[in-house]
């Protein structure tokens, strides 16, 4: 351990994240070997993290552990089916893959058709098609609160977004007079709907960037060695020089050509 | 009349985007570095997560599904923090598991982290299950026979030696769930193939590109609370009045929105005077 109290492995580790961080935002200037590395580090990283818990998530702990432990010997037919997929890669046993296949497509669709009606479309149709005024004892009311999404008023919006959204899509009839009125009501929910999602993407995209810069804040203490600062200014630097080497390479073969 | 300069105004337009980065970087550095504490108000669908989690008893089983992998991290990580500190705090049975593999490393980190600094023991307070492969098959799995698709806890103790799982045999004796997405599975699949079959309350939490496509299912009350993104995770800390990296960085959220909706405004005048200016 250090003298400033942070484990050595934790210290390698801020640094590579800070490095790795600043590598992937060198892509904001342009495309380089730095962006390059980080990139596939990623990808590589992500894989090789995803094989290892595989093998031993469900090789050792669901299949070896099992059968040598407690005697599952039963568990080796979903083994075999799992290797027959493997088979796809030997075109002579290709077609074993297949009884593979048609087991996970039998069980998938088989588990996904009855849920998803029931999910999907039931319950939300049942959510849609709500009544658009309340019958109390006092009599009938019309709740006209916009914040609350079950009043009346927002049933009777959810109703005629729905009905204009779907009429929009209806391609069988030519949308002319009433029919055009209704599409392009349709048109005006589907484009509330599309700039809300965007705008929820632009504040995950943000979210994300908050998350990294402060980590880069949090590792420009002393305490790390001030890797932010540190790396900041070596990659700086090898963009300076990847500028001019460019830069002297467009000269060298406009010379050439000329 | 003065009329803009055509020049100034065709610049504006084909403007090096490079200098859009740099604003948005300052906007958020700037915030980050000298917070002003702006105001957080709290959403309805954040309060009833909460709400719910406070009418728990002690005891109560509370299941939290981490299905987020590292990329998604500084948007949902806070989320977890707060849900275990609260149900920590109201010493909740809580059982902690991922469906994403990537996520494993990360769950497990967050749990025995917050564990640590609430006190609480693995086995005896909480467990973490890990993670099994076949998301929604896992769920419906969970629901017939709990034990059965997680034999092992995710280091190694069989489930049956764990006091925290005691009476927990299906997704029937979860008294509270919720899965905190970033993608597939998440959300759509634990109630899909979970609560619509197993009934049990269900809550969730995501990113704020997921938020959207989730409220159809807060309305029609398929989830009883939505925690979306850093902003939902700063209103939860909010609530539990424990200051965290979420409600530190709504400073900054709302310094770069400001910036990307004066951008946006800017980049409408300009075409607009360039369209105008065209048409003359």
């Amino acid at each position: 351990m250090p003298a400033n109290g942070i484990p050595i492995d934790m210290l390698i580790g801020v640094w590579v994240a800070t490095g790795l961080t600043l590598f992937i935002y060198t892509f904001l200037y342009k495309d380089n070997p730095l962006f390059k590395l980080g990139e596939h580090l990623y990808v590589g990283i992500s894989v090789g993290y995803s094989i290892v818990i595989t093998i031993y998530a469900v090789g050792v702990k669901l299949l070896w552990v099992p059968m040598t432990e407690e005697g599952q010997w039963q568990l080796l037919i979903p083994a075999l089916l799992g290797l027959m997929i493997s088979a796809r890669f030997f075109p002579k046993i290709a077609w074993l893959s297949r009884i593979s296949f048609a087991f996970v497509v039998g069980f998938g669709t088989g588990t996904i058709v009855p849920r998803l009606i029931s999910s999907n479309v039931l319950s939300q149709l049942e959510d849609t098609i709500r009544p658009l005024a309340t019958m109390t004892a006092s009599g009938l009311t019309y709740t006209m609160n916009f914040l609350d999404p079950k009043s009346d008023i927002n049933n009777l919006i959810t109703l005629i977004g729905v009905v204009s959204v779907l009429f929009y899509f209806f391609f069988s009839v030519e949308h002319r007079g009433m029919g055009q009125a209704v599409a392009r009501t349709g048109i005006v929910f589907l484009m509330i709907a599309f700039g809300a999602a965007f705008g929820y993407t632009v504040m995950s995209r943000m979210s994300l960037l908050i998350g990294r810069f402060d980590d880069l804040i949090v590792f420009s203490g002393a305490e790390y060695g001030r890797p932010t600062f540190v790396l900041i200014a070596l990659i700086v630097g090898f963009l300076i020089y990847l500028h001019h080497r460019d830069k002297r390479r467009a000269t060298m073969t406009d010379s050439a050509s000329s | 009349m003065n009329q803009p300069d055509r020049s100034i105004v065709s610049r504006m337009l084909t403007i090096d985007r490079r200098f859009i980065f740099v604003l948005i970087a300052l906007a958020t550095l700037i915030p980050l570095l000298n917070p002003v504490n702006l105001p957080i108000v709290i959403s309805p669908e954040v309060r009833s997560v909460y709400d719910h989690m406070e009418s728990l008893p002690a005891g109560s089983v509370f299941l939290l599904s981490m299905d987020f992998d590292p990329a998604s991290k500084p948007e949902v990580y806070p989320q977890a923090i707060s849900l275990l500190r609260h149900a920590f705090k109201k010493n909740l049975k809580v059982i902690g598991m991922t469906l994403i593999v990537t996520g494993t490393g990360m769950a497990e980190e967050v749990m025995a982290t917050v564990a640590a600094e609430m006190g609480k023991n693995n086995g005896t307070d909480y467990a973490f299950l890990g993670w099994r492969p076949g998301a929604s098959a896992v769920i419906l799995s969970m629901g017939q026979d709990l034990v059965g698709t997680f034999p092992q806890d995710h280091y190694g103790t069989p489930i049956g030696e764990l006091p925290v799982m005691h009476n927990v045999k299906t997704l029937r004796d979860i008294d509270y769930a919720v899965s905190l997405a970033a993608g597939f599975p998440g959300i759509d699949e634990w109630y899909i193939y979970g609560r619509d079959k197993y009934q049990f309350e269900l809550g969730g939490g995501s990113t704020a590109v997921m938020a959207p496509g989730l409220y159809p299912r807060l309305r029609a009350g398929q989830i009883n609370g939505l925690i979306g993104g850093l902003r939902g995770a700063a209103e939860y800390e909010k609530l539990l009045d424990q200051s965290g990296k979420a409600m530190a960085g709504m400073d900054a959220q709302s310094a770069t929105h400001f910036v990307i909706i004066v951008l946006v405004i800017l980049c409408n005048v300009f075409y607009f005077i360039s369209r105008r200016q065209k048409k003359v």
